[in-house]
């Protein structure tokens, strides 16, 4: 990175399992007079990621970007004051008086949740093409109407899932969640697989094939579809469900389609879990966000999937 | 009947000293007074109306040589057989026939139908067929086990037309069977048994059973918090639509609109197999019920990544979170250096458990939602009675739905398949079967108890009491009548401790008992009861632990004296002893069950517990323990008799109705379930015990109604009441009670030409009389009353009595009849909601009922309200009774009198 670059307005959201960082930068020095007199930054928004445990890795990141020194002061505080850096997620709390002893700085903290909807919410009126759906491996971009985004349904899959349902600007509300969410991914995956992180446990589930361990709807009926239900042969009748009989230790399972089962069992719940409550708010939209989604394909499809199923 | 009590006895206490000597020996006690009671290996069944069926067994078997009348040893008669093999388990049900035979051979009983207009005794007019539904459970790899046992009860071969008997010949029976094992086990079936399998669709037979259990079975359904569990009564006429969810491997969630209409909602692939799979391969378990057991003793905190975890031990509020709640199932494992062995793999099998429990409640809940459910119903192996994951369950859906809804899951759960597949033949037989039909017994002997069946089918009594030796020999060993009593009690020797019911649930312990059903289509709803549908017999809430634990004390306390009693009633033979001996043992074992699980047997009630004690007599082939006590005090009794009448015709009208009530009250003094009462027995003669105890009957009593009584009786102000048309009078124990105290009653009304009909037990149970005994009395008490004799003789009562027939011709007009009817159970409290067809008959033109004695007045029915006048009579031979009652004491008397409630 530039150091060179003018960097602003950090904020940070210190998860479960994750530290998101987001910083303005500035693109040169130069800024330039808007027509109405404003000044008007050109610049970057960049974005970092840190696992919540090397929590040391972040703080020495932004002591090497000087990023710190970004922080406004506090309004009515002197200029030798603390300087304050919005902060979110659990961490902010947890995490205030290490901030504030390694850095001298001190987070503004803001609610969560609210950061989190502010936040979709300006990606989706702002960036176009932000929103896509991905099914069957394709991705396609979706063009949202701005003016008929509310109400949908907000779906943050981080350690745990939070289901917001947004009716506006500031108007949304937790409705739901569940407890299997991107941390009983990587937790169960590390406790089953011994994968040291998350994308390495990611890029085993590419590899894996789910049905050594799930038990099909087809191995319960005997190769044929239990049509008059509407299950296929190969829909899954019980994740892991094959574990119980194989008598197979965990060692006589490849790794792969441990970590394959177990994405799927928790994507697919995710999707199911959602769209019941979609359905109940009747809701169109659902988008889903947060780490455990990280742009990765099958996880998406897997998710998709649910959606379109149920 | 009463409830046991050993405290001090103000009314004879100055007396002990000079009466101890002078015992109630009148008579010389062996006469067989009533020889139709004698029969020995009749009363092998113990299903609610057999006793007095029996005698038409026996003039079957020496007159009519009737073929179809069943031998004792043969008393199985099975014509159904259906099976659910699932991966883990077996579970196969059968019925066996236990007709009502032709009963038109008691006389009391042919005369009592024609009077009373029952024109058809006949079976075909009950829609439903008698009989009893047997739970049986086997584990899949020991499947020879079920094939031994279904050998060795022939329940292979017979037609599944529930009306016929016959035999089939080997090779072409049909046997329907549900379950993934169907197919699997078919050739097996075949050659071992000879009988081809029909498949029935797994969930159309879970849904049938359902439907039939939630409607047939009165408490069927219960709701799980916080360990607690409370039956809930259903109303048959409003259960759909309702959710099913079915926890298998998988999870199925059906939402169900009616027999037969339902349809596949919903489901999730994270069901019993994931857990019992990641458990498998997270922790080495062998077995499902040791994973479980694992998780009652883990802390889910240690890998769950919590609320509290993530904002650091602060409630997340303002979303409703609190810092115990889970965040991340599983998520510290992500951010601690640790590995899989570095964690209890009883805290991962907690935090798996909460994991999957939790989302199947919140999946359920997000469905019923979507279809308006009220009700959700869960079943399914993964909960098999699991006390934690049903408090799970339930926590999920009442937080999910801020308790609007409710979790709810079914006694008999894991034979909803299995009865679907019964009920899967063409001609059941069970369609119209009403919860009023149906009695649950929980006979100990059956290996099966509970459902479970270990070692090789029992035979007959003998093996029975065989294996109840081995049980004590054996103590905790998987033989144990009660499979699920746990190490801690021995079933022996009454009760240890009461174990506290702390927080950590054992799974074992929380598995509901399977008994016996038992059709019984002659049952009938008593139809004065103001409004059935809310009555509830039991006086005495014993959901309450305080009055729980007191009673199941009295019972235990009571024990030894039973035993002895029973023993001595069949002339203290070593057999005998032995019976006793396995008796004892069984009472005890049910008693230290329901201590550790009070709901181990469905709703608890005290007329439940006390007719648990005489189904586990009668089981034991004690037929009437009290037999002989009964006799001896019968005859002593009708020997006073005519002294007590000549002295209440010497009195004015209304001197005699206070002495009347007062008798009755006084005599319900002799009561050998009380045990302040079996002390008085040694301090007098009974007449001296009856005076004194009359003397003592001071008014006001502690409940007094009297007045309005006399008033209604004998009219006020020079008006004339109109007399009562037909009063059922129920009553109490034999003896003092019903002869010196019943009768003299009864004859009062008889007397003012009120028809009488005597309401008695169709079973012994302590000394209560029964309707069999009765004719004998009334014909004794007869003799030396004109009154009584006319009315007896109207009533049919004196044809098969042994008086001077010559004297039963000349018939008054104005004279009413003297009725007996039975009460349809065996029990010292009544339970108005399943009598007899023939007391319902009764009921018809009644309009007074008048209930005795503690049983039937206090500990049942005691606020119960009925749509004619009704007296209800009772001594109060129990302190605590008395206290919580009538804020009263012990020897104080309630005398209740409530005019029609409508």
């Amino acid at each position: 990175m530039d150091s060179t670059q003018k960097i602003s307005h950090l904020a940070l959201d210190i998860g479960g399992t994750l530290i998101k960082l987001v910083y303005f930068s500035a693109n040169g020095d130069y800024s330039e007079e808007s027509r109405n007199g404003c000044s008007v930054v050109h610049g970057k928004l960049c974005f970092a990621k840190f696992e919540t445990r090397k929590i040391d890795d972040c703080l020495e990141f932004i002591r090497f970007n000087i990023l710190h020194h970004s922080g406004v002061q506090h309004p009515n505080g002197a200029a030798h004051d603390k300087l304050y850096v919005k902060a979110t997620g659990g961490g902010a709390f947890k995490f205030a008086d290490l901030f504030k002893e390694k850095l001298g700085i001190l987070f503004d903290k803001e609610d969560e949740m609210h950061s989190l909807v502010g936040g979709v919410n300006f990606l989706l009126k702002t960036v176009p093409r932000e929103a896509f759906t991905y099914l069957d491996g394709q991705k396609e971009f979706v063009e949202i109407d701005h003016n008929d985004l509310y109400p949908y349904l907000l779906v943050n899959i981080g350690s745990g899932v939070s289901m917001i349902k947004v009716d506006g600007d500031g108007k949304y509300e937790r409705i739901s969640g569940t407890s299997l969410g991107g941390g009983t991914f990587l937790g169960l995956g590390k406790l089953l697989t011994k994968c040291k992180s998350f994308d390495e446990l990611l890029e085993l589930s590419h590899h894996g094939n789910n049905r050594v361990i799930d038990m099909l709807v087809g191995d319960i009926y005997g190769g044929t579809d239990y049509s008059k239900i509407g299950l296929s042969s190969t829909a899954i009748a019980s994740s892991f469900g094959k574990a119980i009989s194989d008598g197979k230790e965990l060692e006589d399972y490849q790794p792969e389609d441990v970590a394959r089962s177990l994405l799927r069992m928790i994507s697919n719940n995710i999707g199911q879990i959602a769209y019941l409550n979609a359905l109940r708010f009747g809701l169109k939209r659902i988008f889903f966000g947060g780490f455990f989604i990280r742009g990765l394909e099958y996880t998406m499809d897997t998710i998709s999937v649910a959606v379109h199923f149920w | 009947m009463a409830g046991q009590e050993d405290e001090h006895d103000p009314i004879l206490d100055d007396k002990k000293e000079a009466e101890a000597k002078s015992e109630v020996s009148v008579g010389g006690g062996e006469r067989d007074m009533a020889p139709s009671t004698s029969g020995t290996s009749i009363h092998r069944s113990g299903s609610r109306p057999q006793l007095d069926l029996s005698k038409a067994e026996i003039q079957g078997n020496l007159e009519e040589r009737d073929p179809t009348i069943l031998l004792p040893n043969q008393s199985d008669d099975i014509s159904h057989l259906a099976l659910d093999i699932g991966g883990s388990l077996i579970k196969l049900l059968y019925f066996s026939r236990h007709e009502d035979y032709s009963n038109d051979g008691d006389k009391r009983k042919r005369t009592i139908k024609e009077r009373l207009g029952i024109t058809n005794g006949n079976l075909r007019s009950y829609p439903v067929l008698g009989g009893r539904l047997h739970f049986v459970k086997f584990e899949t790899h020991k499947i020879n086990e079920c094939l031994d046992f279904i050998h060795s009860k022939q329940l292979h071969r017979r037609d599944p037309y529930p009306w016929s008997s016959k035999t089939l010949p080997l090779g072409t029976g049909v046997i329907k069977v549900t379950g993934g094992g169907a197919y699997k086990f078919a050739d097996l079936f075949k050659e071992r048994l000879g009988v081809s399998i029909e498949k029935e669709d797994e969930m159309h037979c879970l849904v049938s059973g359902a439907n039939f259990l939630l409607k047939a079975i009165r408490h069927e359904a219960f709701t799980h918090m916080e360990g607690e569990k409370e039956f809930v009564q259903i109303d048959p006429n409003d259960l759909y639509p309702y959710l099913l969810v079915n926890v298998g491997s998988g999870v199925s969630i059906i939402k169900v609109d009616g027999e037969g209409k339902f349809e596949r909602v919903s489901g999730t692939n994270v069901g019993g197999g994931t857990y019992w799979g990641l458990g498998r391969l997270l922790t080495k378990c062998k077995s499902f019920d040791e994973l479980l057991e694992l998780s009652q003793k883990g802390d889910n905190s240690a890998i769950d990544m919590l609320v509290g975890d993530i904002y650091g031990g602060m409630d997340y509020s303002k979303i409703g979170l609190s810092a115990s709640t889970i965040a991340s199932s599983f998520g510290k494992a992500i951010s601690e250096n640790k590995e899989l062995d570095d964690y209890r793999p009883e805290d991962i099998s907690l935090s798996l458990l909460r994991m999957i429990s939790y989302n199947i409640g919140q999946i359920s809940y997000l469905n019923a939602l979507r279809f308006g459910l009220k009700r959700i119903f869960f079943g399914g192996f993964f909960i098999r009675g699991h006390a934690y994951t049903m408090d799970t369950i339930s926590f999920a859906v009442h937080f999910w739905s801020k308790g609007e809804m409710q979790a709810m899951f079914l006694r008999h759960e894991g034979f909803l398949g299995a009865l679907g597949a019964f009920m899967s033949y063409e001609k059941h037989g069970l369609d119209d079967l009403m919860s009023h039909q149906l009695v649950e017994r929980f006979p100990m002997g059956a290996p099966y108890t509970g459902g479970n069946i270990h070692g090789p089918p029992l035979g007959d009594l003998n093996e029975k009491i065989s294996w109840m030796e081995k049980f004590v020999r054996r103590g905790t060993e998987i033989t144990a009548p009660v499979p699920m009593t746990p190490s801690k009690t021995t079933g022996l020797g009454g009760f240890e401790v009461p174990s506290s019911r702390g927080s950590a649930l054992r799974s074992d312990a929380s598995a509901l008992n399977v008994g016996v059903l038992h059709f019984v289509p002659t049952l009938e709803v008593f139809p004065l009861l103001a409004d059935p549908k809310t009555y509830e017999p039991n006086t005495i809430d014993l959901s309450d632990q305080g009055e729980r634990e007191y009673w199941l004390k009295v019972l235990s306390e009571h024990l030894p004296d039973l035993v002895d009693t029973a023993v001595a009633s069949e002339g203290g033979t070593e057999d005998a002893k032995r019976r006793g001996d396995a008796f004892a043992r069984a009472f005890s074992a049910h008693l230290a069950r329901l201590m550790e699980e009070p709901a181990a047997y469905g709703k608890l009630g005290l007329a439940n517990l006390l007719e648990l004690r005489e189904e586990c007599l009668r089981e034991f082939q004690f037929v009437d323990a009290y037999r002989s006590i009964k006799q001896r005090e019968n005859e002593a009794s009708l020997a006073v008799l005519p002294d007590l009448l000549e002295e209440l015709d010497s009195m004015s009208e209304e001197a005699r109705l206070l002495t009347l009530i007062e008798g009755v009250l006084a005599a319900n003094i002799f009561d050998w379930g009380s045990r302040a009462c079996v002390d008085l027995y040694h301090k007098g003669t009974i007449i001296e015990i009856y005076r004194m105890s009359r003397n003592k009957m001071q008014r006001p009593w502690r409940v007094d109604d009297f007045d309005a009584f006399k008033e209604r009786m004998l009219g006020s102000g020079g008006k004339q009441p109109h007399r009562h048309k037909r009063a059922l009078l129920f009553v109490d124990n034999s003896g003092a009670d019903v002869i010196l105290g019943m009768l003299p009653l009864a004859r009062e009304f008889l007397r003012r030409g009120t028809e009488v009909v005597l309401v008695a037990n169709s079973l012994p149970a302590l000394n209560d009389v029964t309707a069999m005994e009765l004719p004998d009395i009334v014909a004794g008490a007869a003799k030396h009353c004109d009154i009584l004799r006319r009315a007896a003789e109207m009533g049919g009562l004196l044809v098969d009595a042994m008086v001077n027939p010559g004297d039963g011709s000349k018939k008054d007009s104005t004279s009413a009849p003297l009725m007996v009817v039975e009460n349809g159970c065996g029990s010292p409290c009544i339970d108005l909601r399943q009598v007899s067809s023939e007391l319902a008959a009764a009921a018809k033109d009644a309009d007074l009922v008048v209930l005795e004695g503690m049983g039937r007045a206090l500990h049942t029915n005691f606020n119960a309200q009925f749509k004619c006048e009704a007296l209800k009579l009772a001594m109060v031979k129990n302190q605590r009774l008395a206290e919580k009652l009538i804020k009263g004491n012990i020897y104080d008397c309630v005398c209740r009198y409530e005019p029609p409630s409508l």
